[in-house]
């Protein structure tokens, strides 16, 4: 009983422990709140990324791959539920008679595109599209202003007045100004094969017709990508060749089963492209690994918070180590006469074992409780600071937001706690040890 | 016959310094009765107080048996030495040892909870506390009981450190020059107290002093110099 009595009044009569606590406290408060900050924004990307790509995508198709041929090979597939060829280009798109796009805003650079006029062209079949993607909604989207939407929805891509459709993302269109039916030129590039047989790179202009925006919720996808009919692409590129095919977007059926069914398919590209000299030819990849290295420099980032903050919890534990052997040297003559009314040396450890501990619970029970309330009500601790101070902590905009995203990991929190004790016992044992190995009678002797 | 209630015999002790062994007690043999005032007289140096270290079990003799009713302790192991200590022995020290954190009737409580659990003394802290006060009462501090060491006079603190030793009524009370750090009037008060109780309680007191006039109200004086007994003679 007098090790927690003790333990106790030794706290509450010496406020400097309090530093101890209070650090520990703000340790395990940055990490739940932070890593809860990037755990949210994570799960957000994810679902962002997810959104704008296909279950399964085959792409790094040779230029012999056959889209009637490959359907008809991967329609053998259970899991597979719709699927749509695509041709990938790139070009410079320009407004004929208008000034450039104005440079990129502040902040919005790579992680949404959308500010240069170099893009990825993405040729496909609008219907197709529509079935094995998201694309259906992505034109649709409320968001899109009304004046900005494709006006016939089932025919997207339709030619008006001859001229190919294109569509654009939606913050391209408000940042450039650009209306449906105004007129695009893409510039592009294309190797030509003379009667001589050499290949050289031709230019190639398409004039194009805005058909209305798009809108994922991915912004780096939509700033950096556009469509057109497939057909205009196999047209202008591909001297009509109208079954090419460089990439296919594949819905499937049950997504527990998704690494499986694209192991299935690659075999099933491989064996429907290969021209009998056994190389492996295009990738069939699900839409976590297509988007691999985006989701891996977010998780990157949480790794390094978390280092930076659990160096942060070390360095309360210091503060916390200075204080309890301070405690202890000064408690030298209690340590006497504990020990003279009958206490051992351990009892005597425990006393200042207590106090540490006391101090990393009390500690760890603030930093938690605190953090995961502060974590839930990110987005009104945000606001509250918009509007007190103006400033901006989290800016939405920049991260295709609505609201601070925060997901609380309950094992993380209980991995932060544990991190959060052991530390605490180690720096409480040392001064603790080093009290039990005190010589009660030096301060018994009063010298 | 009843064995002495605490004896000591040959009791040696001595302390590394370097490579050097400084004996400080040189075959010390001793025995205290029950009810028994036994002051133990000396200049510094003679080994008085590592004496009643040795017999408070605080300290451990380099060769020798320390005897409570009769039975060898000194090899016993630290849990059940620490046991004893808490359960027959009192000490009082010259500097007090009060804890400054604690209040006077806290300090005493404090003595009442070294071998309990926090489910045990839970169980009887009302009335743990109340005999607490009572000792504190005995002492004549009844309107200090709330007051910390520091708002308490050098007599007062004793008092408060004697009522301690009191409160696990053990049957030895060590006590190393108890008025050492006292002026004269408070410490004949204190005194007059230490030597009141033993009678009411028929305690064996060992009292460590270089004091003759205190020593002369002993009912045995133990003469030591050089960590040797130079004499025991009863006072009359």
């Amino acid at each position: 009983m007098y090790r927690l009595f003790l333990a106790i009044r030794y706290l509450l009569t010496r406020p400097i422990n309090l530093l101890g606590m209070f650090g520990i406290a703000l340790s395990v408060w940055a990490l739940v709140v932070v890593v809860s900050l990037f755990s949210g924004f994570i799960a957000t990307v994810e679902e962002h990324v997810h959104s704008a790509s296909a279950d399964v995508s085959v792409s790094n198709l040779p230029a012999w791959a056959k889209w009637s041929k490959l359907r008809a090979a991967l329609a053998d597939e259970p899991n597979l539920s719709a699927m749509a060829p695509r041709l990938v280009h790139y070009g410079l798109i320009h407004h004929p008679g208008k000034r450039p796009a104005p440079p990129p805003l502040p902040g919005r650079t790579a992680l949404h595109g959308g500010d240069q006029p170099f893009l990825f062209v993405l040729g496909i079949h609008a219907a197709e599209e529509a079935a094995a993607t998201g694309f259906g909604g992505w034109i649709t989207d409320p968001d899109i202003a009304p004046e900005l939407r494709v006006k016939d929805p089932q025919n997207a891509l339709a030619p008006q007045h001859g001229v190919p459709s294109v569509l654009l993302g939606v913050e391209r269109m408000r940042a450039e100004g650009l209306r449906p039916g105004d007129t695009l030129v893409l510039t592009t590039g294309v190797l030509r094969t003379a009667p001589d047989g050499t290949k050289s790179p031709q230019q190639v202009q398409i004039p194009l017709v805005i058909a209305g925006a798009y809108k994922t919720k991915h912004g780096g996808f939509d700033g950096n990508n556009l469509f057109v009919d497939i057909g205009t692409l196999q047209q202008e590129l591909l001297e009509g060749d109208t079954d090419a095919v460089h990439e296919i977007a594949i819905a499937v059926r049950d997504e527990s089963q998704l690494d499986e069914t694209a192991d299935r398919i690659a075999r099933i590209v491989h064996r429907a492209v290969d021209r009998g000299d056994q190389m492996a030819r295009g990738t069939a990849q699900t839409w976590r690994e297509k988007n691999l290295a985006f989701l891996q420099s977010v998780e990157h980032q949480r790794a390094l918070l978390k280092i930076v903050l659990i160096v942060i919890m070390v360095t309360a534990a210091f503060l916390m180590l200075a204080t309890l052997s301070m405690m202890v040297t000064e408690k030298t003559s209690d340590i006497g006469i504990l020990t003279a009314m009958g206490g051992t040396p351990l009892g005597v450890t425990s006393v200042f074992l207590a106090c540490g501990l006391t101090i990393t619970a009390i500690g760890v029970l603030l930093g938690i409780g605190v953090g995961s309330l502060t974590a839930i009500y990110l987005e009104e601790v945000r606001q509250a600071l918009l509007w007190a101070f103006g400033i901006d902590l989290f800016p939405l905009q920049v991260y295709n937001l609505d609201r601070v995203p925060c997901h609380i990991d309950p094992l993380w929190l209980v991995q932060v706690a544990g991190m959060a004790f052991g530390t605490g016992f180690v720096v409480s044992v040392l001064p603790a040890l080093r009290a039990a190995l005190y010589d009660p009678l030096i301060s018994l002797r009063g010298t | 016959m009843t064995p002495p209630v605490l004896a000591a015999s040959g009791i040696t002790k001595n302390y590394r310094l370097g490579k050097q062994s400084i004996p400080v007690l040189r075959g010390v043999d001793l025995a205290v009765q029950q009810g028994e005032i036994l002051a133990l007289l000396g200049a510094s140096g003679a080994g008085k107080s590592t004496l009643l270290h040795v017999l408070g079990l605080l300290d451990q003799p380099t060769t020798g048996e320390i005897l409570f009713d009769g039975e060898p302790v000194q090899n016993l192991p630290v849990r059940e030495r620490a046991r004893l200590r808490h359960s027959h022995t009192g000490f009082v020290f010259q500097f007090y040892h009060l804890i400054p954190e604690l209040t006077a009737l806290q300090n005493v409580m404090l003595a009442g909870m070294m071998t309990k659990s926090v489910l045990q003394y839970w169980a009887i802290r009302k009335q743990a506390r109340r005999e607490a006060t009572e000792i504190l009462e005995q002492v004549g501090l009844a309107d200090r009981l709330k007051h910390r060491p520091s708002e308490l006079s050098g007599g007062e603190r004793q008092r408060v450190a004697i009522a301690r030793a009191l409160l696990a009524r053990p049957r030895v009370i060590l006590a190393d020059e108890p008025t050492g750090n006292l002026d004269s009037t408070t410490a004949d008060g204190v005194v007059d107290l230490m030597f009141r109780i033993q009678k009411e309680r028929n305690l064996a007191f060992v009292l460590v002093t270089h004091d003759e006039d205190l020593a002369q109200r002993a009912d045995r004086i133990v003469r030591m110099k050089d960590g040797v007994v130079l004499s025991s003679a009863a006072v009359r």
